[in-house]
């Protein structure tokens, strides 16, 4: 069977916004990782600051 | 008439260098860095105090003394007038009438791209700021006192504005776009709307008082004012001064509604960009869905615009929403509602962006119409020849399709790096430590990111 019929290729331009969402996942996923590590220092900070009180 | 892009300017590429969707990768890239940039550069808030230096008296007295207020009243009354009376008496060819490109080109794109360099450039023309003074005058001259007006209610704010600036453009790209005719609307619509928004507009006068109905409802005022504020040149008690541009944009949003009118602008535009592009499959089904229904192929194919549009306001909304709700979770935010009215400002020069993008080459061509044939034939009756140029066309040359296309991307990438710097500037002054206000403005930056992307998607969509 051709790798033609298989393919959907005539149909590719419909997805093409997904090209135009991935920068937008990509900082929001970086700026979720990034909060999170924040989080997680703040915390390890004032767990370490009770420690030494 | 179908050749003729007047529901928007958009037109086809075919040798670009990469694909379009790099460019919103390229775009996203360049505003990340900005951001790293401005972390890293702008510690301090620098938009916030006024920086207003007066110019020399000779040049206020010369543009803002009585007889230029009145020579720029007078011309503004004129030109609505022959805007009306060529939309009742002209050509139905839209093309061809004054009215069309006059109101929904020179003056709803010329004025915003004026304003945005100089300053409120339309108060001076604004017909019915005019009208309304002139009959405030003649009412004081009679009466020996000044008219009494209700005070206009705080609460009230811009809505009103918000809400006729999305009727304006659902009047061109709704009831225009849906109503049969290739390039949307024909002028008689045109000027019986003209007519009826200007009774709508000297009655609210009557009421409100002119300068307060123009601060919060008249549309125009109010749209054309909020680009304004990028501008460097403002007037205060008489004097024309020169101010730090971007600076006056940070105390706009004080009013209640500004966020709508801000989103509106945008959302509009998106909608008329996408309305044959993007949206077009959806609207198409939405209308097939309302039709079986029952309801009338025109009512449908209108419904389902008016849907999309109000889809796009809230699209816009939420993603704006959604940033500041982002800002809320940094250490020693602010409230929402004061996050939410204080970054509003940031989203003035990502409407201009968008209206660049969108309608840059379509002013580039129609105004050569404009000041050519529609100037020596207003009516468009082919029987006038007032200035020797009715028989001028429009150069489609003038601009490469590529270069179009360079123009929206920097645009729209221009406007969203000076929203990021609109928003960096008020995070330093919501937030004492830069280092928190740095972190709140991720979320900013992927709210610059998410409209710089969906613009350029509604683009390349619509060009392709």
């Amino acid at each position: 069977m051709p790798c033609a019929s298989l393919l959907p290729l005539a149909h590719l331009g419909h997805w093409l916004w997904v090209f135009y969402v991935l920068p937008v996942l990509i900082v929001v996923l970086g700026i979720l990782w990034s909060t999170i590590a924040a989080r997680r220092r703040e915390r390890g900070e004032a767990g370490e600051s009770d420690d030494g009180g | 008439m179908s050749w003729l892009p007047f529901a928007h300017a958009l037109v086809a590429r075919r040798d670009l260098p990469i694909p379009a969707w790099l460019f919103a990768w390229g775009a996203s890239v360049v505003l990340i860095v900005s951001f790293f940039a401005l972390s890293a550069a702008w510690r301090t808030p620098r938009l916030e105090r006024s920086s207003w230096r007066p110019l020399g008296p000779r040049l206020s007295r010369a543009l803002l003394g009585p007889p230029t207020q009145v020579l720029c009243g007078a011309a503004g009354v004129s030109l609505l007038g022959v805007a009306i009376y060529a939309g009742l008496r002209g050509t139905e060819a839209p093309d061809r009438n004054f009215a069309l490109t006059f109101l929904f080109v020179t003056c709803w794109l010329g004025f915003p791209f004026l304003s945005a360099l100089l300053g409120d450039v339309f108060r001076p023309f604004n017909p019915w700021r005019a009208l309304g003074r002139a009959a405030g005058a003649g009412f004081a001259a009679i009466a020996g006192q000044p008219a009494l007006h209700l005070r206009y209610p705080r609460r009230l704010g811009r809505w009103p504005a918000a809400i006729g600036l999305l009727a304006v453009v659902w009047l061109e790209v709704v009831y225009g776009g849906s109503g049969g005719v290739a390039v949307g609307l024909s002028p008689e619509p045109v000027a019986v709307a003209a007519l009826l928004y200007s009774g709508y507009t000297l009655a609210m006068m009557a009421l409100f008082g002119v300068e307060a109905w123009c601060e919060n409802g008249e549309v125009f005022s109010v749209y054309f004012g909020m680009f304004s504020r990028l501008g460097w040149l403002e007037a205060r008690d008489g004097r024309l001064g020169r101010r730090r541009p971007l600076a006056a944009s940070t105390r706009w949003a004080t009013v209640p509604g500004s966020i709508a009118v801000v989103v509106a602008s945008i959302s509009s535009t998106s909608f008329d960009g996408g309305q044959e592009g993007a949206f077009k499959g959806a609207i198409e089904s939405a209308t097939g869905w309302l039709e079986g229904l029952g309801f009338g192929a025109l009512t449908a194919t209108r419904l389902a615009d008016t849907a999309f549009m109000v889809l796009c306001f809230a699209g816009i909304a939420l993603v704006y929403l959604l940033g500041v709700r982002g800002m809320r979770t940094v250490r020693r935010a602010p409230s929402f509602a004061k996050l939410r009215d204080g970054f509003a400002h940031t989203l003035i020069p990502i409407a201009l962006g968008y209206l660049v993008a969108h309608y840059f080459s379509l002013f580039v061509f129609q105004e050569q119409a404009q000041f050519t044939y529609l100037l020596s034939d207003p009516l468009g009756t082919a029987h006038t020849d007032l200035f020797g140029t009715a028989s001028s066309g429009i150069d489609f040359k003038l601009l490469s399709e590529n270069a179009i296309w360079y123009v929206q991307v920097g645009a729209l990438v221009v406007g969203h790096v000076l929203g990021l710097t609109l928003a960096h500037d008020r995070a330093l002054a919501y937030w004492p430590d830069y280092r928190e206000a740095t972190r709140s403005q991720y979320w900013m930056l992927a709210v610059m990111v998410a409209f710089t992307c969906f613009g350029l998607y509604l683009l390349s969509a619509g060009n392709g």
